[in-house]
C-alpha cells in the first residue's frame, strides 16, 4: 500500500536507473542469443535443409523430399551402427562413472589436505593435446607396444604371438574413451560430494546408521545429480565420437560418428544421408538430455 | 596514367626484367609485338600466391624438387597449399567457398568435374613438357576433345604382403578375403573396393556393375569384413600398422611397398591375376582462376622429367613424363615404366568415370557400417 502511495505521488519521477536496467537486460541476453542463433540454430537448419534435399551439393534439379530420411529409417545398416554406438557409449559411460565415483568420494570426503593437489593431478592430462593422448595409446597397445613388450619379457607371450587384439578393436576404443573422459566424470561428482552438508552424515551416525547405510541413504541420493551430470558429460560426446575410433578402432571399432564424417567427405559426397544421420543424432541426444535432466534435481534423503 | 604505367607499378623490378625479357624473346621469335604485350599484361595482372588444392605431402618439399622450376621463375607467386583428403572433400571445400587456382583429382573424376562447370580446359601450348607426357594418360585427361586433366602421378592398386608370414594360394585379389589371415588384413577406404570385388567375382564391367552384381560385390565385402583389422585412408596409418606387424596383407599402392622395403620388411607387391587397378592424378584448372598462366607454369614444372624422377625415387609412384626414370630398377620393374601401356588394358584396369558413383559410394559406406 505504501508503495502504491509512493507511485501515485505527484512528485514521483521514474528513476533513470530503472530505464538503464530495462535496456541492459535485452542487450546482455540478445548478444549471446544472436550468437546462438547465428552459429548454432542456423547451421542446424541448413543441415536439416540438406537432409530434405532443399539444398544439395550436386548440380541438377532438387527440392523438398523425404527420400534420404526414408532410406535411413529403412536401412538396417545405419540403425544397427547407431545402436552399436549407443551400446558402446553406455558401457563406457557406466564403467567410468563407477570408476570415478570412489575417486571423487576419496578426494571430497576423506579430509585429506592434499585433495586439490590430487585433483590437479587428475586433470593434468588435459594440459596435453587430445590427439596426443589418443596417439599415445597406439604406442602402448600395438604389437610392439608397451603391453606386448612386457608380456614378451615375462614370457607370457612369445614375440611371434603378441596380443594382437589390443589395438584396432572395439576394446581399444572403449579403453581410450574411458581414459580420455575419466577426469570429466570425476569433476562433477567431486563438486556434488564436496557441497554435501556434512551435518547430515553426522546426524545419520548419531541416529545409529552404519557408514554403509549413511552412504546408501544420504551420500548417494544427494550426489546423484552430479553422477547423472557426469554420465551425460561422457555419453553425449562419445555417442558422436569419431576421432578416437578412427585412430585406434580399426574396422571393428567403426562408429556412427565415423559414418557421418565419411558420408560428408569420402567416396562421393552424400550430404543428404550425412545430414539425416546428423539430425537424427542431434534429436536423440536432445531427447536423452531432457529425460536425464529430470534426475539433475537434488535427491532426497531416505528415511525409514 | 595510362594502362602500362599501372601494370609496371604492380611489378617488382625482378618481375619486370623477366617479363621484358620474355616479351623481347617473343618479339625476336617473330611474334607480333601486341602478342608479347598481351602476354606481359596477363602475367602482370596475375599477382599473389598460386592457390593449390592438393593431397597431403605434395607441398612438403617446399619447392625444392617437384615444382622447383616454378618457384625459381616465380618467386613472388609461390604456391600456397590447401590439403584435400579426397575428391569428395575437395568438392565440399570448393562449394564452401574455397577458390583454388588448380587442384588434383584422380582420373575417375575427370568427366564429373569437366561437366560440373567448376573447371576449364588447359591450354597445352603453354605447357612445354606436355609433349613428353604418356599419350594414354593424356587421353584419359580429355573430355569432349578438350584437355581438362594434365596427368602427373600414377600408380596401381594391388596387394602388399609379408612374404615371411603369408603364403598365397593364388595370385589373386582373393588374398584380401583369406580366412587364414583373419585380423591381419587391411582394406582401403574407397568405393574402389566394390570395383575390386567385382573383378574378383569376374564381372565383365566392374565400373558399371548392374544392381544384382553390385549387391553380390557388397555382400562379398560384408561377409569378409570380419577378417579385416584396418580400413585405411591414410598411408602413414597403414605404414605404422604394417611396419609394426599388426598387418600382414594390405590393399596398397606402390609407395607403400617402397616404404615397407625401406623398413627392411620382407614384402611382395603382388599383381593379381584379375589385374591391378591403375590410377592417374590429373591437374585441373579452376574456372574463374585469377592466375591461369601461373597455374600453367606450375603444372609445366610438375610435368618435367626431373620432377618425375624425384617423385618416383621418393614416393614410389610413376610419373606421366615418359622420360622420367627412377634410380631403383626394382621400382622400374614394379611400375613397368618402360611399358607405355602399363596403366591400360590388358595390363591393368585404369580407373574411370563410374556413372553410378553415388550408388557405389553409398554401398561402400554400408559395408563399413555393417
Amino acid at each position: 500500500m505504501a508503495l502504491a502511495n509512493a507511485d501515485s505521488s505527484p512528485e514521483h519521477v521514474p528513476r533513470p536507473r530503472r530505464l538503464r536496467l530495462d535496456l541492459t537486460t535485452p542487450i546482455l541476453l540478445g548478444l549471446p542469443l544472436a550468437w546462438l542463433a547465428a552459429f548454432f540454430l542456423v547451421p542446424i537448419a541448413i543441415v536439416a535443409a540438406y537432409s530434405f534435399d532443399v539444398y544439395s551439393l550436386n548440380p541438377g534439379p532438387h527440392g523438398f523430399t523425404l527420400t534420404a530420411w526414408h532410406d535411413f529409417l529403412h536401412s538396417s545398416v545405419y540403425l544397427r551402427l547407431f545402436w552399436k554406438s549407443v551400446k558402446l557409449s553406455l558401457t563406457v559411460s557406466a564403467i567410468i562413472v563407477l570408476l570415478a565415483y570412489p575417486l571423487a568420494y576419496y578426494l571430497a570426503l576423506s579430509g585429506t589436505k592434499r585433495k586439490y593437489i590430487l585433483l590437479l593431478l587428475l586433470i593434468a592430462p588435459f594440459l596435453t593435446s587430445y590427439l596426443l593422448r589418443v596417439l599415445a595409446w597406439k604406442v602402448i597397445l600395438g604389437n610392439q607396444g608397451a603391453v606386448n613388450t612386457f608380456l614378451f619379457w615375462t614370457g607370457l607371450r612369445s614375440p611371434d604371438h603378441p596380443l594382437s587384439q589390443l589395438l584396432y578393436s572395439r576394446f581399444a576404443v572403449m579403453l581410450v574413451l574411458g581414459y580420455i573422459w575419466l577426469p570429466f566424470v570425476a569433476l562433477p561428482i567431486f563438486v556434488s560430494l564436496e557441497s554435501l552438508d556434512r551435518r547430515l552424515l553426522e546426524a545419520a551416525s548419531d541416529l545409529g546408521a552404519s557408514r554403509l547405510q549413511a552412504f546408501r541413504r544420504v551420500t548417494l541420493p544427494l550426489s546423484l545429480p552430479g553422477v547423472v551430470a557426469a554420465f551425460l558429460f561422457v555419453f553425449i560426446p562419445t555417442l558422436g565420437e569419431f576421432v578416437t575410433p578412427s585412430l585406434v578402432g580399426g574396422a571393428s571399432g567403426y562408429l556412427y560418428g565415423n559414418q557421418i564424417v565419411d558420408l560428408f567427405s569420402t567416396g562421393f559426397p552424400d550430404w543428404e544421408i550425412g545430414s539425416v544421420l546428423s539430425i537424427f543424432l542431434l534429436g536423440v541426444v536432445a531427447i536423452l538430455t531432457v529425460v536425464f535432466a529430470r534426475f539433475l534435481q537434488p535427491g532426497e534423503v531416505t528415511v525409514d | 596514367m595510362d594502362k602500362h604505367e599501372g601494370t609496371e607499378k604492380r611489378l617488382s623490378r625482378e618481375q619486370l626484367l623477366r617479363l621484358t625479357a620474355a616479351a623481347g624473346g617473343a618479339t625476336l621469335l617473330g611474334s607480333r609485338f601486341d602478342t608479347a604485350q598481351a602476354a606481359l599484361e596477363r602475367l602482370g595482372a596475375e599477382s599473389g600466391r598460386l592457390q593449390v588444392l592438393d593431397w597431403p605431402g605434395y607441398g612438403n618439399d617446399g619447392g625444392q624438387a617437384m615444382f622447383a622450376q616454378y618457384v625459381k621463375t616465380h618467386p613472388s607467386n609461390k604456391p600456397q597449399f590447401t590439403q584435400m583428403t579426397s575428391e569428395s572433400d575437395a568438392l565440399g571445400r570448393i562449394h564452401a567457398g574455397l577458390k583454388p587456382d588448380l587442384f588434383r583429382p584422380y582420373v575417375g573424376w575427370v568427366k564429373y568435374f569437366a561437366t560440373s562447370g567448376l573447371v576449364q580446359p588447359w591450354d597445352t601450348k603453354q605447357i612445354s613438357n606436355f609433349k613428353h607426357l604418356n599419350p594414354f594418360m593424356v587421353k584419359a585427361g580429355q573430355y569432349n576433345g578438350k584437355q581438362y586433366g594434365i596427368p602427373d602421378d600414377w600408380g596401381f592398386d594391388a596387394i602388399l604382403y609379408r612374404s615371411d608370414k603369408v603364403h598365397p594360394k593364388a595370385r589373386s585379389w582373393g588374398l584380401l578375403f583369406d580366412e587364414r589371415y583373419k585380423g591381419k588384413i587391411a582394406w582401403y577406404d574407397d568405393l574402389e573396393m566394390l570395383v575390386m570385388a567385382g573383378l574378383y567375382l569376374g564381372f565383365p564391367r566392374p565400373y558399371r556393375q548392374s544392381d544384382s552384381e553390385l549387391k553380390k560385390s557388397q555382400k562379398l565385402l560384408m561377409s569378409k569384413k570380419h577378417l579385416v583389422r584396418l580400413i585405411w585412408s591414410s598411408e602413414t596409418n597403414l605404414w605404422e600398422a604394417f611396419g609394426s606387424g599388426d598387418l600382414w596383407i594390405a590393399y596398397a599402392w606402390p609407395n607403400d611397398w617402397v616404404q615397407m622395403k625401406k623398413k627392411k620388411l620382407p614384402v611382395v607387391y603382388m599383381r593379381p591375376k584379375e589385374k591391378p587397378i591403375a590410377w592417374v592424378g590429373m591437374f585441373m584448372l579452376m574456372k574463374g582462376s585469377k592466375r591461369p598462366h601461373l597455374a600453367h607454369a606450375y603444372v609445366n614444372a610438375w610435368s618435367s622429367a626431373r620432377s618425375g624422377k624425384w617423385l618416383e625415387d621418393n614416393y614410389g609412384y610413376g610419373h606421366a613424363n615418359t622420360l622420367a626414370r627412377p634410380s631403383s630398377s626394382a621400382l622400374l620393374r614394379a611400375l613397368q615404366l618402360t611399358n607405355p601401356k602399363a596403366v591400360t588394358e590388358p595390363n591393368a584396369h585404369l580407373d574411370r568415370d563410374i556413372p553410378r558413383r553415388a550408388l557405389y559410394a553409398r554401398m561402400w559406406e554400408e559395408v563399413k557400417a555393417s
